[in-house]
């Protein structure tokens, strides 16, 4: 029941319209009580908002929230399926600027690397030995001057280091034929390197070996052969000396123009324009598949 | 979080007439509850905007006659998580400032009161809102606000008496 103490939550419960119609009676006979109550009730009273007609707040756009029959309006799932699309396939760009710097950056190695190659080919094969010559002791057979050995005893002689072999110069040197002054102490047979070289006479490991010979030691040689050809004159004086006769080969220096010098590296001047032709193509046809 | 309403009932549905008679009847209810809360016209449209989507989209749930109800559900909770999301409390006229300028006349004591109103806190301001200008129950408040009834009491007890002591503050003031 409303008394002194609960008679503030009797008013608010009344204002908002929770209380029974008893209730309301007795809050109503309650406020009569004392004038107090009748100012507090009115107070609360004027704590109730009351929403007045100039106060009317109305949505703009409402139409908006309206829904209509059309707009429920669906296409027919065949027809939907029809105006499926597939996905057109994402072209990889294979020549991205990193690819092609990359690629360009192999292809110089690979063509440096060929160009070493072929130098080192070409040096091996145009390398001519000026003079060969072979000091060969042999006890058993005799042999007359300028007679070259037969290519099993040249086998024999050179296996037992009795033979000594001697490149005069580089190739890029010519080599004149008719000078003998690296052969005047002995007698010196001219000998076809090339010839020597396709009849098996001198393997691919003297080959190499003479190859990396410098010229200094090429210079000793040429002293131990003319010390060792005074000794064997010397001391066997009825030995016959056997000279393999050293056959002169006159060198292509027209090769030497067609050559390029890089540095210390010399390359065929032929390749290279054959590989620069190559690579020029390459990016010329790939500059054209990039205009496509 | 928005907590779907517990009066969305299966193999009930709304027609397109009653969802359209929902939005002449409500839309506006609606969208003074939000405004006078968020004080933004924008945010106030956009809450009422999904309020009534959602109520499209579960028009075969929800009872025609608890629409109401369900909108103000809808829209009270969205109201809560923008105003968590731009984490203000809209305060824009002080009572204070607006002291001074009171007189007795009836309509600036509503402005007096709507000051008032605007200190309260936003489920404070809810309640009284719900309770005057829609007219809803304890019961149905606490539905909306997902609160017990004797919390709706509680808390709306609680703001009516801050509302009556600050008129009374003004009434000794301009006395």
């Amino acid at each position: 029941m409303i008394n002194k103490n609960n008679y503030e939550t009797y008013f608010m419960s009344y204002i908002d319209n929770e209380l029974n119609a008893v209730e309301r009676a007795a809050v109503e006979a309650f406020v009569l009580t004392e004038s107090k109550y009748a100012e507090e009730l009115t107070l609360f009273e004027k704590t109730k908002l009351h929403a007045s007609s100039n106060e009317f707040i109305e949505m703009e756009d409402k139409i908006f929230l309206y829904r209509f029959p059309e707009m429920q309006a669906s296409l027919d799932s065949d027809f939907k399926k029809s105006l499926y699309r597939k996905e057109a396939p994402v072209r990889k760009i294979i020549f991205t600027p990193n690819l092609m710097r990359a690629s360009l950056a192999i292809a110089a190695l690979l063509i440096l690397f060929i160009g070493v190659q072929l130098f080192k080919t070409n040096t091996v094969i145009k390398e001519k030995a000026s003079v060969v010559s072979t000091n060969i002791s042999s006890t058993n057979s005799k042999q007359t001057e300028n007679t070259i050995l037969p290519s099993n005893e040249v086998n024999a002689s050179l296996n037992n280091n009795s033979a000594v072999i001697e490149i005069s110069q580089p190739v890029n040197k010519k080599i004149n034929a008719t000078d003998n002054s690296v052969n005047e102490p002995f007698t010196a047979s001219k000998i076809d390197i090339e010839k020597y070289s396709s009849s098996n006479l001198i393997n691919s490991n003297i080959i190499s070996s003479v190859e990396s010979q410098s010229p200094s030691l090429i210079k000793l040689h040429e002293a131990q052969i003319v010390s060792n050809s005074m000794e064997t004159a010397s001391n066997e004086e009825t030995k016959n000396t056997a000279v393999i006769p050293a056959t002169y080969k006159e060198i292509d220096t027209e090769e030497e123009d067609r050559t390029i010098n890089i540095g210390i590296l010399e390359i065929d001047g032929a390749a290279f324009r054959g590989i620069t032709r190559r690579v020029s193509a390459l990016l010329k046809r790939n500059k054209i598949e990039k205009e496509k | 979080m928005l907590i779907e309403p517990s009066f969305i009932h299966d193999q009930l549905s709304m027609t397109d007439l009653e969802f359209n008679t929902c939005v002449d009847d409500y839309s506006d209810g609606v969208y003074r509850f939000i405004l006078k809360i968020s004080k933004n016209k924008e945010d106030a449209r956009d809450i009422v905007q999904t309020a009534f989507e959602k109520l499209w989209v579960n028009r075969e749930k929800v009872e025609a006659l608890k629409a109401k109800s369900y909108l103000f559900t809808v829209a009270y909770h969205l109201m809560i998580d923008q105003l968590r999301k731009e984490s203000k409390i809209l305060m824009t006229d002080s009572f204070d400032e607006n002291a001074n300028a009171i007189t007795q006349s009836s309509s600036e004591l509503k402005q007096l009161l709507l000051a008032a109103i605007n200190n309260l806190n936003p489920t404070q301001k809810s309640l009284i809102l719900l309770k005057d200008y829609e007219g809803y129950s304890y019961q149905e408040i606490g539905e909306i606000m997902q609160l017990s009834e004797s919390q709706v009491k509680v808390y709306l007890h609680r703001a009516r008496l801050i509302l009556k002591n600050k008129l009374t503050h003004l009434e000794k003031m301009s006395a």
